[in-house]
């Protein structure tokens, strides 16, 4: 996907909300659309089982308008969480310019948010994708659930954020660091969009 | 077969280019203008022109039918120059059966290129041969357009093709579904079509991106879903199959707002440096005198690419353009103030006109036509010497640059360093110098004003490549070292090749500035021994060929079978047997080449009388002697030189 198109005067950032199942992404894009005006943002595609669980992805466009001449755009997508859909989550990543990785911050799921995360690198090895060199945010989500049954945002850096990313506390449902994770990420991927292209 | 015609979907309005296509694959003669197709990007005209060139080739495989992007024409022509590449296309061109060419208006403002086309046109015309052309833009309005070309159009059939209608586009877009084989929904293809896009490949790719989701989804995708996922719809909320989503709070738009002004702030202070880098980049060439049109074309908004790589190649090229105009300078003053030498954007004729003032120069000294690479005689003695050269001649300057080639006199050094000089031009590597350290101390003594050495100078300094014989002639030779280390760096940095002979090795050369040793050092040295027997056998082989005992295996195993520690002794001996065999009118024979050269070697072998009142300088000779130096045998006393001189 170009990300910057001169010809049609467009930027088009990519950006993919990943992790494990259950984890939030999904969460994180229904917050999204509900504080998007209605005009700048478009169909939200969620596509899912009975139990609410992504079965294909979910894709959210939002349109930022004209800035400086060009018309902006970030596609936001989530992944399928469950092992089985490894083939849906290569063909999400392919060509994205940012990756949001939610962790679910409960105890239990630590070894599945590992899981995922190797998934994550194994992935984008696979297409030739450095992964030091593509912006990743890490979103520490369900923060809010009782101190007891959660690892605490510096513990999950401790096991997730040895690249020293940002990464940020959150509570999807209510909202809490999802506009703060997508800010976060697209001040990474616009920067980088300037060292890619210098004409930028 | 097919009828490649079958690939086109046409609609009632596209009928006519249709027909007229056809007509045009399968004529002979165009007796009026070219057959000119004028139509919006993505309207389908490369499209058609493939499909009158399978059809004129199903028809007759033997018809020479040339399709052309003109906008690829730019590479082949630059300037007043042609590419090889370029001048044989041109001939391509003008016989070609059918020519067919894509997209006019790629040449606009390109005046090299319309002038190229003027010629093919104009001859094609002239012999009725037929000529489809496309465009995107009608004729008139391309931008500075040659008029002798849009004169070649006046009696051009002109056919304009529009966007197509939905249901062509649903046409097109259901075949490219039924290629795929993959199942969509059956009103996917319709909705797609019923969209406003700019160009059938716009729809195309739309559709590819739908193919590749549906590929990966165990459920068809429905219509409004597969748009929406590849961003050509917006409406409501879709939740397919989902089950009941978490309320959401009520719609808030702050944190959008706040998120936006973010990203747009980050943004625009990236686009502020890039029009601050192009302002910077206009403001540094404009300082130097050289004209911008092209960066400010970009910051005016009209270039069509990442301008950054126009700001690199624009340095380049303006780079160039001043090493051009300062070669202009010396070498032809008159030059240098002309308008080229200001504007990157002609820089092929800037380049042109050095090219005419270098060839107008004094020639340089090239290497002997007759020493070539593939005359050479090669065997373990010389092998590694040959493929070094051979390295060099591949990968010019870049490979093993200085070669340094040391070795006995007679060896072959010479004839390797020539070989490597015409192999250079052979890849069109000019002007190449090659010359012996004699004559470079000749041409430097003869320049007696601080003008002529300038001149000189940088005769060498432009050359292609730079390749000096005997370099031990230059010990003790100060002001020619120094100039050598000059013209040394000039063309090492160019990245042009420099090869060197020398018999001696560069740790044993006295008299040298250790920083051309060091330089020299950094190459790739390489000793060049006395001829093994596979060399001897390549020489007497050569020099017999055509001789009626060119065959002569006793012969040849006589002549290869002496000692000889150099080249040019093995050719001596050779060359006397011939030369008796000719006086005698008898054919060369081992028992000839016996006598003679034994007789020779009978003489050497007495011994030396002692010259009377010669000089005491002798010959060379008789393939014994180890070099073609003169050799002081015997100083006679100051009354015998004081006889000879009077």
């Amino acid at each position: 996907m170009p990300l910057v198109n001169f010809t049609a005067r467009e930027i088009t950032c990519k950006l993919v909300y990943y992790g494990a199942g259950r984890c939030g992404k999904t969460t994180n894009l229904q917050y999204i659309h509900g504080r998007v005006p209605e005009a700048r943002r478009g169909r939200m595609v969620s596509l899912a089982t009975q139990s609410d669980r992504t079965l294909f992805f979910d894709f959210l466009p939002i349109e930022l308008g004209v800035i400086s001449g060009f018309t902006t755009r970030f596609q936001l997508y989530t992944v399928p969480g469950q092992v089985y859909y490894n083939a849906t989550r290569r063909l999400v990543l392919q060509g994205a310019d940012g990756v949001v990785f939610v962790v679910d911050s409960q105890a239990r799921r630590f070894d599945e948010n590992i899981e995922s995360f190797q998934n994550l690198q194994e992935n984008l090895l696979e297409q030739g994708v450095d992964v030091r060199q593509l912006p990743i945010v890490l979103q520490y989500n369900k923060q809010d659930l009782p101190t007891d049954l959660i690892l605490s945002a510096n513990e999950l850096d401790e096991a997730f954020n040895f690249r020293s990313v940002p990464s940020l506390p959150a509570d999807a449902l209510h909202g809490t660091g999802v506009f703060e994770t997508l800010k976060a990420l697209s001040t990474v991927v616009l920067q980088r969009l300037a060292a890619r292209s210098p004409a930028l | 077969m097919t009828d490649p015609f079958a690939s086109f979907v046409a609609d009632a309005a596209t009928q006519a280019a249709l027909a007229a296509a056809r007509t045009a694959a399968e004529a002979r003669r165009m007796p009026y203008g070219p057959l000119t197709f004028v139509g919006p990007r993505g309207s389908g005209k490369t499209h058609l022109l493939r499909a009158i060139r399978d059809r004129a080739q199903l028809a007759d495989p033997a018809r020479q039918v040339e399709l052309i992007a003109l906008g690829k024409l730019g590479d082949l022509v630059h300037g007043r120059g042609m590419t090889d590449a370029g001048t044989a296309l041109r001939d391509r061109l003008y016989r070609a059966d059918l020519m067919l060419a894509d997209d006019l208006d790629a040449v606009a403002r390109h005046l090299p290129v319309q002038a190229f086309l003027f010629d093919v046109l104009e001859r094609r015309l002239a012999a009725s041969r037929p000529t489809v052309v496309t465009t995107g833009i009608s004729l008139g309005r391309i931008p500075e357009l040659d008029s002798r070309l849009v004169r070649c159009f006046r009696d051009a059939t002109l056919i304009e093709l529009m966007t197509p209608s939905p249901a062509t586009r649903s046409a097109i877009l259901d075949r490219r579904v039924a290629d795929s084989g993959v199942e969509v929904d059956p009103g996917l293809t319709r909705a797609l079509a019923s969209l406003e896009l700019n160009s059938v490949r716009e729809y195309l790719g739309a559709l590819n991106r739908i193919l590749a989701f549906q590929q990966a989804s165990p459920v068809v995708i429905s219509p409004d879903d597969a748009l929406a996922l590849v961003g050509l719809d917006r409406g409501a909320v879709v939740l397919a199959g989902a089950g009941a989503s978490p309320a959401l709070p009520p719609a808030d738009t702050a944190e959008f707002a706040d998120f936006l002004s973010d990203v747009v702030a980050n943004v625009s202070s990236q686009f502020d440096h890039w029009r601050g880098r192009l302002r910077e980049a206009i403001g540094h060439w404009q300082a130097q005198g050289v004209r911008t049109r092209r960066l400010e074309g970009i910051l005016a908004g009209d270039s069509g690419g990442d301008p950054e790589p126009t700001i690199t190649e624009f340095g380049r090229d303006a780079g160039e353009l001043q090493r051009l105009v300062a070669e202009a300078r010396v070498i032809a003053p008159d030059l240098a103030g002309a308008e080229v030498f200001r504007d990157p954007d002609q820089l092929a004729a800037a380049r042109q006109l050095v090219a005419e003032a270098r060839a107008r120069r004094a020639p340089l000294s090239a290497p002997l036509p007759d020493l070539r690479l593939e005359n050479l005689g090669v065997g373990p003695s010389n092998r590694l010497a040959v493929e070094a050269a051979s390295a060099v001649v591949a990968d010019p300057g870049i490979r093993y640059n200085p070669l340094v080639i040391v070795g006995q006199s007679g060896v072959g050094k010479t004839h390797l360093l020539h070989g490597v000089g015409n192999a250079l031009i052979g890849r069109g590597l000019s002007p190449i110098a090659c010359l012996s350290a004699h004559s470079f101390l000749g041409e430097l003594a003869a320049q007696k004003t601080p003008d002529e050495l300038a001149q000189w100078r940088a005769r060498y300094q432009w050359v292609a490549g730079l390749l000096l014989d005997d370099l031990h002639l230059l010990a003790n030779e100060p002001r020619a070292q120094a100039e050598l280390l000059q013209i040394y760096t000039a063309l090492a940095e160019g990245n042009r090749p420099l090869v060197f002979t020398g018999v001696r090795r560069l740790s044993d050369l006295e008299g040298f500035d250790p920083r051309l040793l060091t330089r020299l050092e950094g190459g790739l040295v390489v000793e060049v021994g006395a001829p093994d027997r596979e060399v001897r056998i390549a020489v007497v082989k050569s020099l017999l060929a055509g001789t009626s005992s060119a065959t002569d295996a006793a012969l040849i195993d006589f002549f290869t079978g002496r000692p000889a520690d150099s080249v040019r002794a093995v050719q001596g001996a050779v060359q006397r047997v011939l030369g008796e065999a000719a006086a005698q009118a008898t054919p060369p024979s081992p028992a000839l080449a016996r006598e003679v050269l034994d007789v020779v070697e009978s003489k050497l072998s007495r011994p030396a009388r002692k010259p009377a009142n010669a000089s005491g300088i002798l010959s060379p000779g008789l393939g014994v002697v180890r070099s073609r130096e003169k050799m002081i045998h015997h100083w006679p006393s100051p009354e015998d030189r004081l006889l000879v001189e009077l």
